[in-house]
């Protein structure tokens, strides 16, 4: 359990600071089983912060979807630091931005949340179908303890989590400027199962479920919206000279997106799972993603979002590189 | 009206009599979603749903509509399009149905748009009552009921092993004269019976949005910085307008080979935020503060100014799929009690 | 009416005139269309608005800014900006575009009658106020004293450079040009259009106005008629947003409830301090 009161002090203590314009964390949702990004300004702001189970999103994104507004005669730009409250994975996507140049070190003060694993909103909704208002969620160990109207369960953590929580490598975050409690070793492995039992299928197979998948596709750009490390100033579908992908919504321009979208995050994603969280269609991204996530770990041995002093994998080389491809 | 009785066992009968001369739209399900498509069986049908992932403004309002084609370049010359189909869409819900409704508005007007009427014109609209309806339905806010035959030509809810049937108007009376065989008269207990079912589940919808004058409050907030507090949240992903049975905007973009080019309209977003940039580089919402406030003036305040309706059915698609979880019904109900 | 409106109707460019050159050049194109059907039934008013595409690169919307007294052509100018505006600067003498239109409001021809008229432009924003001007001189004798204040950044870049030499030559027409800049040989108002405003000073008795050009030379301009005692009413401008469909339906160019392409682009002072909106 995460000592939620400790969290509240940190932040109260971060946004006294003079150098941070505000900090963004949880707050309970409106509904059921969700929580939602909160922006504290003032200290008083910070008594909304929670921290529970349901709190899944990955708020890196917000950093960089600051808009600089026109500036008025004499007035200074507003740079002061960004707060953000991140668990294990979501700290690798701010350490990946950090490689890439896209953020400074120093403009954002990360608290970081070492993380026993959280819930998938879609497997608890199939859970408890209905009419959810007033919830309350804990953890504890390997189960989760959800009160739903007074009635109390006891769900081991295997049957709610995401995907990407079953592999997690990294509970703790990997960089942090204040640690709300102690540091957790990992305790599982990524062994890359699910791709590998669908490697194993024919071409033909494999070609059927994707057209199936694409075809539902409706280029709302829900995913790359949602990502941390989509931040484009001009994305290059919505170039219009030269006009990459059409904006026609049928299987070959979806598919086109998608695949594009997955190899512009190659050697960058760190298997948040917002894409798949944000897409109203329920393709499943994430298997696309961890496909060219595993080639990049067979052929380089790189991990993403790990070391912010390293740097960005497709933008290096090293003489040993495999080449098999050119010779 | 004609008040009807069809049992379910003779259900399928008179889909395939309609599947004869129409093309049928109903609800199937695809890997877990249920969406609209075209059936050639009445089995292919999924009618254990609430409601479908995308509206069903999809099918007159294409997300990709070929306005008409051309020869690329300086010589050019143009071909246009015709549209003649005979649809039916089955199991649309009142509340889809009466954003049908709303978006005539839009595409009515000085400049008719030949697109989305003509197949209006040669739809058929028959509704299925909700019987369950979901946590973020709140259609009763604003004056419908899950169960309303007001927007759609046939209704019909389900009362336990039948189907009571209600046959507004002509049309739908054309399009049963075949199977009129199987249609019973509905007796006083299955009238009682559907007003059952109709508040039951009114009783369920437990959310509620005050909309009380709500276009004339939020003439009087909009520099209110309450509006950034809401939009802060924002991501920006498009899929409440994706979504939304009543948004319509689109974009209209010229598709060419090297021999042959068409003009395309597809559905766009005000989410995005080079919407509004002009070729200058000026951008009159920059922010997601004025985007987001713009959708929800655009609903609630610029509709009603302009055509006298809310632009909201209450259907909570963009409550549940929101994945910052930016609640409408919350949105516009603080809205209101915000100090001017 | 047609039955299609986003379909376009083919049209000839007879005849391409550089206005301005340099880095933002300004090209005027005369259109006729290739049906004399449509050709002849083409009616429109000055402020209207016509979509003009360029079959494969897109289209844009542009003020007519011929006047509706010439018949058998409409003349629209254009500035080189953006992808479909410098695909149509390659276009020469002979080439098809689509015209549709004519879209939006318009200003209120009949209504002004007997009125003083003053009009105040600057760069590109002379389009829509051409329309009006040339439609005014060719029906003189209904309008009352007539002032026309437009301004650039140097004399280069005066678009209408032979019209208004023609304008200066008329007895009944006040002309008062400006640049931004000092030049050489210039021995005319030199500063910007608002305070060329300040100088002429047109009298509000009976009197319109008419302004457009740059948002931020509409702002002062405003400013500067409401100190020479204009009413709300008695001011009028153009507004733009970026269009797509031009016929209200795609949401876009809306201010407020009102959309530019459909209740503008013409609006009275009046108007735009009652809707809210972006501007």
């Amino acid at each position: 359990m995460v000592d939620e009161k400790r969290l509240r002090d940190e932040v109260k203590k971060t946004i006294s600071r003079d150098d941070v314009k505000y900090v963004v964390g949880y707050e309970k949702g409106t509904y059921g089983f969700q929580a939602t990004p909160c922006f504290a300004y003032k200290p008083e702001d910070a008594d909304k912060f929670i921290f529970s189970p349901l709190c899944v999103h990955n708020l890196a994104v917000f950093p960089m979807l600051e808009e600089k507004p026109p500036l008025r005669k004499g007035e200074e730009p507003d740079t002061r630091k960004i707060g953000v409250v991140v668990k294990g994975c979501d700290s690798r996507a701010i350490v990946q931005i950090i490689q890439e140049k896209g953020l400074d070190r120093e403009k954002v003060v990360i608290i970081g949340i070492p993380c026993t694993g959280v819930i998938d909103p879609k497997k608890i909704k199939d859970k408890f179908p209905g009419h959810i208002k007033n919830v309350e969620v804990k953890d504890e160990d390997d189960k989760f303890i959800i009160t739903v109207d007074g009635k109390t369960q006891k769900i081991p953590k295997e049957e709610l989590m995401p995907d990407k929580c079953k592999t997690c490598e990294y509970p703790t975050p990997v960089l942090y400027d204040i640690l709300i409690g102690k540091e957790i070793k990992s305790t599982k492995k990524e062994g890359y199962d699910e791709v590998a039992s669908f490697e194993k299928k024919s071409l033909k197979d494999r070609w059927d479920y994707w057209e199936k998948q694409f075809e539902k596709c409706i280029r709302c750009y829900a995913c790359r919206n949602a990502c941390p490390l989509c931040y484009c100033k001009e994305c290059m579908v919505d170039q219009l000279n030269p006009q990459w992908v059409r904006r026609s919504v049928n299987l070959s321009e979806n598919t086109a997106w998608n695949l594009l979208r997955a190899f512009h995050l190659a050697g960058r994603c760190i298997g948040c799972g917002q894409c798949e969280r944000a897409c109203p269609m329920d393709i499943p991204l994430m298997k696309l993603n961890k496909k060219i996530e595993k080639e990049i770990k067979e052929m380089f041995e790189y991990i993403p979002g790990i070391n912010a002093e390293e740097k960005p994998l497709l933008a290096m080389f090293k003489p040993d590189d495999p080449e098999e491809f050119i010779l | 009206m004609d008040k009807m009785i069809l049992s379910k066992s003779d259900f399928p009968k008179v889909i395939t009599e309609i599947i004869k001369k129409n093309n049928v739209y109903a609800p199937v399900k695809n890997n877990d979603t249920i969406i609209f498509d075209q059936i050639k069986k009445p089995s292919e049908m999924n009618l254990d749903f609430c409601n479908s992932k995308v509206p069903p403004k999809k099918l007159l309002f294409h997300q990709t509509e070929t306005l008409f084609k051309f020869t690329p370049g300086t010589k050019a010359k143009i071909e246009s399009v015709d549209i003649n189909e005979n649809n039916v869409i089955f199991g649309i819900r009142p509340c889809d149905a009466k954003s049908l409704a709303i978006l005539d508005h839009a595409f009515q007007g000085d400049f008719e748009d030949p697109y989305f009427l003509k197949r209006r014109k040669n739809t058929i609209l028959i509704g299925l009552s909700c019987n369950k309806p979901e946590l973020n339905c709140f259609c009763t806010s604003f004056d419908d009921s899950p169960a309303s035959s007001k927007y759609v030509d046939i209704l019909f809810t389900d009362i336990g092993d039948k189907y009571y049937v209600e046959i507004k108007n002509d049309k739908g009376k054309q399009l049963t004269k075949n199977i009129s065989n199987l249609l019973k008269p509905a007796t006083e207990n299955d009238t009682k019976k559907r007003k059952e079912v109709e508040q039951k589940a009114i009783n369920m919808i437990s959310r509620h949005q005050k909309t009380e004058g709500i276009a004339y409050k939020l003439d009087k907030i909009f520099e209110n910085p309450y509006w950034k507090k809401v939009a802060f949240k924002c991501v920006g992903c498009g899929t409440c307008t994706y979504l939304c049975p009543t948004c319509h905007c689109f974009d209209i973009q010229d598709e060419t080979t090297l021999t042959k080019g068409a003009r395309v309209r597809v559905w766009d977003t005000c989410m995005n935020p080079e919407y509004t940039l002009q070729a200058s580089g000026y951008n009159p919402r920059p922010a997601r503060t004025n985007r987001v406030r713009n959708r929800v003036y655009h609903k609630y305040n610029y509709y009603p100014k302009n055509y006298d309706v809310i632009a909201c059915v209450g259907c909570g698609r963009c409550i549940d799929l929101c994945p910052v979880n930016i609640d409408i019904i919350d949105v516009v109900t603080r809205a209101g009690e915000v100090k001017p | 009416m047609k039955e299609n409106p986003y379909q376009p109707w083919l049209a000839t460019i007879e005849d391409v005139r550089e206005e301005v050159g340099g880095q933002r050049p300004i090209k005027t194109f005369k259109l006729k269309f290739q049906d004399k059907n449509i050709q002849n039934n083409f009616s429109f008013l000055p402020g209207q608005c016509a979509m003009v595409s360029l079959f494969g690169q897109g289209e844009c919307f542009f003020a007519i800014s011929s006047s509706p007294t010439k018949k058998g052509y409409i003349e629209v100018s254009v500035m080189k900006l953006g992808k479909v505006t410098t695909a149509l600067h390659e276009l020469e003498s002979g080439d098809t575009v689509g015209v549709r239109g004519p879209y939006g409001n318009y200003f209120d021809v009949e209504g002004w009658k007997g009125s003083n008229l003053v009009f105040i432009g600057g760069g590109i924003g002379q389009a829509p106020l051409r329309s009006l001007i040339n439609y005014i001189v060719d029906n003189r004798k209904s309008y009352g004293k007539l002032d026309v204040i437009y301004g650039a950044r140097t004399s280069k870049d005066i678009s209408y450079k032979q019209e208004f030499e023609e304008l200066e030559k008329r007895k009944d027409v006040n002309v008062h040009l400006s640049i931004d800049v000092k030049e050489d040989g210039w021995n005319k108002f030199v500063g910007f259009v608002p305070d060329n405003l300040l100088q002429v000073k047109p009298s509000p008795k009976n009197t319109i106005a008419i302004t457009c050009g740059p948002p931020i030379m509409i702002k002062f301009v405003i400013q500067n008629l409401e100190k020479l005692g204009f009413s709300e009413d008695q001011i009028f401008t153009t507004l733009e947003m970026r269009m797509k469909c031009g016929i209200g339906k795609c949401g876009r160019c809306n201010i407020g409830n009102l959309y530019v392409c459909k209740d503008g682009p013409v609006f009275s002072y009046k108007q735009l301090k009652n809707i809210y909106g972006e501007r």
